[in-house]
């Protein structure tokens, strides 16, 4: 790893379904500023994983660590914009009945309610979120409902109002899934400008040409527990990790 | 008399009191998914209220009335806080939800029979004779006209305030995923507590009106609740445009039918209708 310094430590997170451990003892130390893939075969636990790390789901026990200071052993969804920290999902997830340009003006709301309610958006923010349909190319069709937009369009809006949030860690659960070679261009370029930036990127996914084009450094992971770490080459030449994707 | 024009104007009018319990109730609904049993009777309350400050102490009529709507608001946020949003917080199913409304329906309809008695209270002054109009050989009452611009000047800025504000734009984001709302920074809890707060003193503008229209009950809540949920429901759960619409199409296929039916069947017309839409458009006349 080029920087010493963590932006995230997860140390001994356990979170398990009933019986079932979905992330089990898992340690790991994610570097400020690089991009850093979580790859492993389906059901190892990279999805609970980045779902730990956003409160979408509790952790049973173990902590994460934010920028080598803050101590979490609870992570709250509604808290997460506060910690820097924003997502995708693997699954697209957006407001359907809402115009493509109204679910990214609506990231940009007042954090205060009272003032939310009587304020409406500045000229500021529209011209905020058209360069942000423009730089995922949407822009002609901020007007349509979500519901009615194609899969890979869905995916481009849902990493948008992500870039909008402007968080220090962004994590991208599976963003080039089911997307033509065009969008796939666009997301790997917005990748690259986050590290550009400056910005944590964590990233699943299973296209191994995109591992080795976008990452840093890589995890891998199997059954809840850390498998191999390292620079992206080494790591996925590893025989254990081969055996993991393609069995024994 | 000619009795289309005055069939209308009754419609119209019946229409503009469920109105406000309509879209108040989508308002609420949109941002919380769950059937909110206890609206109805947030109302009656806030005509209580009103009654209170109007006819026991002598006050002023239009600041007793805006006491009314601000003790109704208030009150369906206390709800909320203490017994809503800790059960959302335990993720709490909607069904769950609704049985708790019903708790508080019924603790609320008790209270208000407690202070105010089981008897009808108007609101309106007999010491003062209300004016008649007569229009196209129908008559209405000065009142009535009041109550009938209040409701659209409600579903105007209501629909407007949702558009346009960015608390109307959070509200909708809440409706459609509540946790991806939150994710994106929205603060969800203090959200729905205003809508709670301002669909309440929504549905208090019902209450009131009803008060001065035909009087109020303690125990006439619910059934001014399933109208609104009616209407709700044909105009389109969630959408306050649709709920306003509804609240019209309802009551006037109830006043029409009295061409074909005994006007004692009105009510069950009003829920055929009803039960017609949730078969054949389950999403109402304004779909979302």
């Amino acid at each position: 790893m080029k920087n010493d310094k963590n932006i995230i430590e997860v140390k001994n997170l356990v979170k398990h379904f009933g019986g079932v451990y979905a992330v089990n003892d898992l340690s790991l130390k994610i570097p400020r500023g690089e991009v850093v893939s979580i790859i492993g075969p389906n059901g190892s636990g990279k999805s609970t994983l980045v779902n730990l790390l956003s409160g979408m789901v509790e952790i049973n026990s173990g902590v994460v660590i934010l920028n080598d200071a803050e101590k979490l052993k609870k992570i709250k969804s509604y808290e997460i914009q506060d910690l820097s920290i924003t997502r995708t999902f693997q699954e697209v997830r957006l407001f359907e009945q809402m115009t493509v340009i109204d679910n990214l003006l609506v990231v940009l709301t007042n954090r205060s309610v009272f003032g939310s309610f009587f304020e409406v958006h500045k000229k500021y923010h529209l011209e905020e979120v058209e360069r942000m349909l423009q730089r995922v190319g949407l822009e002609a069709k901020k007007n349509q409902l979500a519901k009615n937009l194609s899969y890979g369009q869905r995916k481009l809006l849902e990493i948008a109002r992500a870039l909008l949030m402007k968080t220090e860690i962004y994590l991208f659960d599976e963003p080039f899934a089911g997307l033509f070679h065009a969008m796939i261009k666009t997301v790997s370029g917005i990748i690259k400008d986050l590290r550009k930036e400056g910005k944590t990127v964590i990233l699943i996914e299973h296209n191994m040409d995109l591992i080795r084009e976008l990452s840093d450094y890589v995890f891998v992971m199997d059954e809840g527990s850390l498998l191999a770490e390292g620079e992206p080459d080494s790591v996925l030449k590893k025989k254990s990790v081969i055996e993991a994707y393609l069995g024994k | 008399m000619n009795i289309v024009p005055q069939l209308i104007l009754n419609s119209i009018i019946a229409g503009s009191i469920i109105a406000f319990l309509a879209v108040s109730f989508n308002l609420i609904y949109g941002a919380t998914r769950f059937f909110n049993m206890a609206h109805g009777t947030i109302a009656i309350f806030g005509g209580y209220i009103a009654f209170f400050f109007f006819k026991t102490l002598g006050w002023n009529m239009y600041l007793s009335a805006i006491l009314g709507i601000l003790a109704a608001g208030l009150l369906g946020y206390i709800f909320d806080r203490i017994i809503y949003l800790p059960l959302r917080k335990r993720k709490a199913s909607g069904m769950i939800m609704l049985v708790a409304s019903i708790g508080v329906f019924t603790a609320l309809q008790s209270l208000i029979q407690i202070f105010f008695t089981s008897e009808f209270q108007t609101l309106s002054d007999i010491s003062v004779h209300d004016r008649l109009y007569t229009i196209f050989g129908a008559t209405i009452t000065q009142t009535q006209i009041y109550i009938l611009i209040m409701a659209f000047i409600v579903a105007i800025c209501l629909i407007i305030f949702l558009k346009y504000t960015i608390f109307g734009k959070a509200v909708k984001a809440i409706s459609d995923d509540e946790e991806v709302a939150k994710i994106v920074g929205i603060n969800t809890n203090k959200i729905i507590g205003l809508s709670f707060f301002i669909g309440s003193g929504i549905a208090a503008i019902g209450g009131i009106a009803v008060g001065f229209d035909t009087g109020l009950n303690p125990t006439m809540g619910m059934k001014l609740l399933l109208h609104g949920i009616s209407a709700a429901i044909i105009g389109g759960v969630g959408s306050v445009y649709g709920a306003f619409i509804g609240a019209f199409v309802l009551t006037f296929v109830a006043n029409f039918s009295i061409f074909w039916i005994s006007g004692e069947w009105q009510e069950a017309v009003a829920f055929v209708l009803l039960i017609i839409f949730l078969i054949f458009r389950p999403r109402g006349i304004i779909k979302r």
